[in-house]
């Protein structure tokens, strides 16, 4: 909605200027969004007239012109226009203009000669060139040659007027017409309105009812249908006042009687519709549910199949047009109408929404439509159509309106009490100044008792149903900014979150200070990703729920899978030539319990990281080596150490988008709780990826669940402990964790850890063999060990590990 | 006799003096001179040869100059110890402006960080923490908050669905009914809802597809509009600064009656008007209001009984706004650059 201030003017009186009425407005809760100027950038324009003009002495195209401004100096401008000739009025942009077009006007010199300010043409100024002959289009703006000399340009161009655009609410369908806007103008200022008076003589001898018939058959999506008629049309151009008031609210002229039909709907809220009558098969008009099937013909010459459930006002054969939203082409007003039809309808507002979303015609009659509008309003409409129209000699009006109003509406009332407005508020209003205030925006009160009130409410006003509504309505008038703030009384709270939720803020923070860094990704993934991925077709995470209306094809699906996430944005910071990464993702993945869903999808968190690069920043005395899989793996250590997941094993095991050699699975009992691997050498080549890539994946409930609850710390040794070096040969094929778990069995009482500290491979030991070398601990808790014992125990390890992986002992 | 100490003396202290040059070669001379076989040695040995009466005090003169000579040769010898540190430690100088090895620690993304500020702020004030499914029923998203369908408000969101009855949830809303629900009727309520919500909006730099929300509920009995206002200022004080100025205006949301937008005056030019708050001095963080009846009624609470205010705010613009950022792609974008300044 967007209006002209002038007509706002027309209706009352006020002084504040367009910004302030602005503020006002949208402190009330009547949205302005902009404020326009047709005038912007016309300060120091004004009118000139050349007094004399003579070619520049050192140029064949350029003139100087003596110029009359007004002042009792003229002053000089030099022009590159041909269209000028002495005593012509133009528009000249001053020393100082800032033109729309963002020229800045300062003095000058042109091939020598001073030149003080501009010339205009319509396009430095502005003006709307579509309304321009070719003529007034090509260089300098001629005035009419009676025109004042020195005054502003904007007030003899008529681009004094300011133009208020809203941006209404759902809510207030009332403020969608210059009268809804003028009445809350009158509350905000106090100022009286000037209505328009509306009458129009009906001075036709025909009577209305006898030309046509109408009806409702849908009265479930049609409360009220009027209509009227007019006859002797003359279909021409409407006068200029009223094409000024339509081009400020943002519509196109098109004839009087269609200009006539969009001035009341702006005027008053109520959209109207103009047939032509001798296009109305057998003269009849019937609100009704179109049939599926039939063809709808509208106005923008489209033809739409109808489904059945649209409301069409059909004549006796076809429908003439889709209600509330577009008329039909055959009944559509031309030149050669005589006898027009005016319509002014309540219709059902979801209904009119979802027909208009359907065919995608939004219109500004099935905007106020979809809002509501005032059904008490359609007589004076009509009655407002006629007037104008008659005003500009244009028609006759036939006797009488046809009226189809089955069940009129009885007025809502709301019972209140000042003590129940001041509880929801928080203020201490007195009864009479919420009485004031409702007054004003046209309800009836009356009292009925100590402070406690019935409020009728205004036909106009669909959204009041509520006391709730009416504590609005004064909260906004009084003003929000009057409102003291407070805080809550009330039984103390504690403010908590869940454990989940601190468990996932912790693994953020561990992982944080491992050196790894949080990305945040959408939820949408697509097959395309999930074939990159090497995601087996026969797998669950290919149950991905489709989007019924994706924003782009490139991301149609919600992910089952946070490792696409993860490799989509390694992918773009590679793009970005970003090639150390060191990245973590906490989020939900969704698994379809069926599809399509008829109940809500599993959500689970899962946790994955990616690292890829360098081990560390680059720099003058730091290494240059590549992470690889024991960074990865050394991550997920430290990570399981701090929060306390222990008695876990690893082994070896297959992930799809692994490398099949290079991906260990560490678990607890026969459950998986991490997965860490290199990325399948196919999976890099699909994403276009030349370095080595490694990659976690967990999920989160899982690793709650073996998360140690309470922590205790294990004392100190109060007794030295006794090393032992282990080193053997093994076959290459044996697994270092095997050893390790025979070690730490066969360790007794007194065994207090192992560490692996070297692996070789290579010259001095045989092919397919390797080395490893094992540091054992023994301690005792309750006294100092004997070397004996030590010696003792580290047999016991020797000939378990000899017998059982067939090590040969290194010296 | 005496003489010759003095003698003595005076040569063990020009030896000291000027033939010391390096430790060794003080202990040389210390030998020479106080050692077993040493110059002072030998005359106290050959005290046997003296005068009873003058041996007391030939005594003492020796050992006073022995101790002299010490004292002399402690003395070269703590100057030659730091000369020879001196010299040590010239000879480790480093470069000491060649950069650190540095042992980064990883980042949380923004929008964590300003999360948590967010959540702490409210845990202060007695809020916790509530969640939903963000694919989420029609029914929570929209109807139970009094958004039937083909009401006009529902344009406000364009959403993400997957039926005709279950969408990708537009807002964190939804939390409120399912609280409410979960709970027995007329239960206060002090709850904020933090999560991921999506709109089919292009992807620019105000708009995201998927972005995060806080919603807020509070409720009891007697709760007014402006304990709204004053919650909303303590949150905004402490989010923003405390000199930030807070404006409601009325707006229109179906779940709340009044409604508000929640301006501040503006964190870069603070209220002179400037690009980021488009000359007007004042930013739109919030959209709040008194829950409406309808939404108390449906999921059980008795609007007689019991009132509430509800609040929403996008951590986006909060993060944008704390952190100077202009562009929300760069959220999601998940640049290295872009996330190792926080």
């Amino acid at each position: 909605m967007q209006v002209s201030i002038k007509w706002l003017k027309d209706y009352i009186d006020f002084d504040w200027s367009a910004e302030e009425l602005a503020d006002r407005f949208t402190m009330a809760g009547v949205p302005v969004e902009n404020v326009i100027r047709a005038d912007e950038g016309l300060d120091h324009v004004v009118t000139g007239r050349i007094e004399e003009i003579t070619p520049h002495p050192d140029s064949d195209h350029l003139q100087v012109c003596q110029m009359n401004v007004g002042g009792k100096e003229r002053i000089q401008i030099i022009t590159g226009a041909q269209n000028v000739a002495q005593g012509q009025v133009v528009p000249v942009a001053m020393v100082g203009a800032h033109l729309p077009n963002g020229m800045h006007i300062k003095k000058g010199k042109l091939r020598g000669l001073p030149s003080n300010g501009m010339l205009c043409s319509a396009g430095e100024l502005h003006l709307d060139l579509t309304k321009l002959t070719e003529e007034e289009k090509d260089g300098i703006y001629i005035l009419p040659s009676d025109t004042p000399v020195g005054v502003p340009a904007k007030d003899v161009l008529g681009l004094d007027d300011v133009v208020l655009e809203f941006e209404l609410t759902a809510n207030r369908g009332d403020c969608f017409s210059v009268l809804g806007l003028v009445r809350e103008i009158a509350v905000l200022t106090g100022n009286k309105p000037k209505w328009p008076a509306i009458r129009c003589e009906e001075d036709d001898a025909a009577k209305t009812a006898d030309l046509i018939q109408t009806g409702i058959e849908a009265t479930d999506l049609c409360d009220r249908f009027s209509v009227r008629m007019v006859k002797n049309v003359k279909v021409a151009p409407s006068p200029e006042w009223m094409q000024q008031r339509l081009e400020g609210a943002g519509i196109r002229a098109i004839n009087n009687v269609v200009d006539v039909t969009n001035f009341v709907m702006l005027e008053l809220g109520q959209p109207m519709h103009a047939y032509d009558y001798d296009e109305i098969t057998g003269h009849t008009l019937t609100a009704r549910r179109a049939k599926a099937g039939e063809n709808l013909h509208t106005l923008d010459d489209s033809s739409r199949v109808a489904k059945g459930e649209e409301l069409v006002i059909a004549d006796s054969e076809h429908p003439a047009g889709l209600a509330g939203i577009m008329g039909g082409l055959e009944s559509e007003v031309t030149e050669k109408t005589t006898t027009v039809v005016f319509e002014a309808a309540s219709f059902y507002g979801p209904s009119i929404r979802r027909t208009a979303r359907a065919c995608g015609l939004h219109s500004e009659a099935s905007g106020r439509f979809e809002r509501g509008v005032d059904v008490t309003n359609t007589p004076r409409a009509l009655d407002r159509a006629c007037q104008l129209l008659q005003e500009m000699g244009a028609c006759t009006v036939t006797q009488g309106i046809v009226d189809c109003y089955p069940q009129p509406k009885a007025p809502v009332t709301i019972d209140f009490t000042a003590a129940q407005i001041n509880g929801r508020l928080g203020t201490e209003l007195p009864g009479s100044r919420m009485v004031e205030i409702l007054t004003k925006l046209g309800f009836t009160i009356e009292e009925t008792g100590e402070a406690c009130y019935r409020a009728t409410v205004p036909s106009w006003r669909n959204d009041c149903t509520y006391m709730e509504d009416l504590s609005e309505e004064i909260a906004r008038i009084y003003g929000f900014d009057n409102i003291a703030g407070t805080t809550p009384f009330g039984r103390m709270m504690q403010g908590r979150q869940s454990a989940r939720q601190t468990f996932i803020e912790r693994i953020k923070q561990i992982l944080a200070a491992l050196g790894m860094t949080e990305e945040l990704s959408f939820s949408f993934t697509s097959t395309e990703l999930l074939d990159k991925l090497r995601v087996p077709q026969e797998s669950e995470l290919r149950r991905a729920i489709p989007i019924m209306n994706p924003l782009t094809d490139e991301a149609p699906l919600v992910r089952t899978c946070l490792l696409t996430s993860i490799m989509e944005n390694a992918v773009r910071n590679f793009s970005r030539k970003n090639m150390d990464l060191r990245l973590f993702d906490v989020a939900p993945v969704f698994y379809p319990k069926q599809l399509p869903l008829t109940e809500l999808p599993e959500e689970k968190t899962k946790l994955v990281g990616l690292i890829t690069g360098r081990r560390q920043e680059i720099g003058w005395n730091q290494g240059n080596e590549q992470v690889d899989f024991y960074d990865m793996k050394g991550i997920v250590e430290e990570l399981f150490a701090r929060l306390g997941i222990s008695k876990y094993t690893v082994e070896a095991g297959e992930h799809f988008a692994l490398h099949p050699g290079k991906t260990a699975l560490f678990k607890k009992g026969r459950e998986t709780i991490a997965v860490v691997g290199e990325l399948h050498p196919e999976a890099a080549e699909n994403f276009g990826i030349k370095q080595k890539v490694y990659l976690f994946e967990m999920d989160v409930e899982t690793l709650m669940k073996y998360t140690a609850k309470n922590f205790h710390f294990e004392s100190l040794p109060k007794y030295p402990a006794i090393a032992r070096d282990l080193a053997m040969l093994v076959d290459e094929e044996v697994a270092a964790a095997d050893i390790e778990r025979v070690i730490t069995k066969h360790g007794g009482k007194n065994f207090a850890g192992v560490t692996l500290f070297d692996v070789y491979t290579g010259k001095q030991v045989a092919a397919g063999k390797k080395s490893l070398a094992f540091n054992l601990m023994f301690q005792s808790k309750d006294r100092t060990l004997t070397d004996e014992e030590a010696d003792a125990a580290f047999q016991e390890i020797l000939s378990a590990v000899e017998q059982q992986f067939h090590a040969e002992l290194r010296a | 006799m005496e003489e010759k100490i003095e003698q003595l003396k005076a040569q063990a202290a020009e030896a000291i003096q000027h033939a010391a040059g390096s430790l060794t070669e003080l202990d040389e001379i210390r030998v020479k001179f106080l050692g077993k076989k040493g110059a002072f040695t030998s005359i106290l040995r050959g005290m046997g040869a003296l005068a009873k009466e003058d041996r007391p005090k030939i005594g003492k003169i020796v050992n006073e100059a022995k101790a002299q000579i010490e004292a002399l040769i402690a003395e070269k010898n703590e100057e030659l110890r730091q000369r020879a540190l001196a010299e040590k430690l010239a000879s480790e100088k480093i470069d000491v402006t060649l950069p650190g090895r540095r042992q980064p620690l990883g980042h949380l993304h923004p929008l964590t960080l300003t999360l948590a500020r967010i959540k702490d702020i409210f845990f202060r004030m007695g809020f916790s923490v509530e969640e939903g499914p963000e694919i989420e029923k029609d029914y929570f998203n929209f109807e139970a908050l009094n958004l039937p369908k083909d009401h006009p408000a529902r344009d406000m969101q364009d959403s993400f669905y997957i039926t005709e009855d279950i969408l990708m949830r537009s807002q964190t809303s939804p939390v409120q009914a399912r609280t409410m629900q979960k709970n027995d009727p007329n239960t206060p309520i002090r709850m904020i809802a933090p999560g991921r919500v999506y709109r089919r909006d292009e992807y620019d730099a105000t708009h995201s597809p998927m972005f995060t929300q806080v919603e807020g509920l509070v409720i009891d009995k007697g709760i007014t509009m402006a304990d709204l206002k004053g919650t909303l200022e303590l949150f905004l004080h402490q989010i923003f600064s405390e000199d930030v100025k807070v404006r409601l205006r009325p707006s229109f949301f179906p779940f709340t009656e009044p409604s508000a937008e929640v301006d501040i005056s503006c964190v870069m030019c603070h209220g002179k008007g400037c690009k980021v708050c488009k000359g007007t001095g004042w930013l739109e963080i919030l959209g709040a209001g008194m829950v409406h009846p309808h939404v108390l009624e449906m999921s059980g609470y008795d609007p007689k009984v019991v009132s509430g205010f509800a609040f929403g705010m996008g951590v986006e613009r909060i993060a944008m706004l704390s952190y100077g950022v202009d562009d929300l792609r760069l959220f999601y974008d998940n640049d290295m650059r872009f996330l190792r300044q926080f």
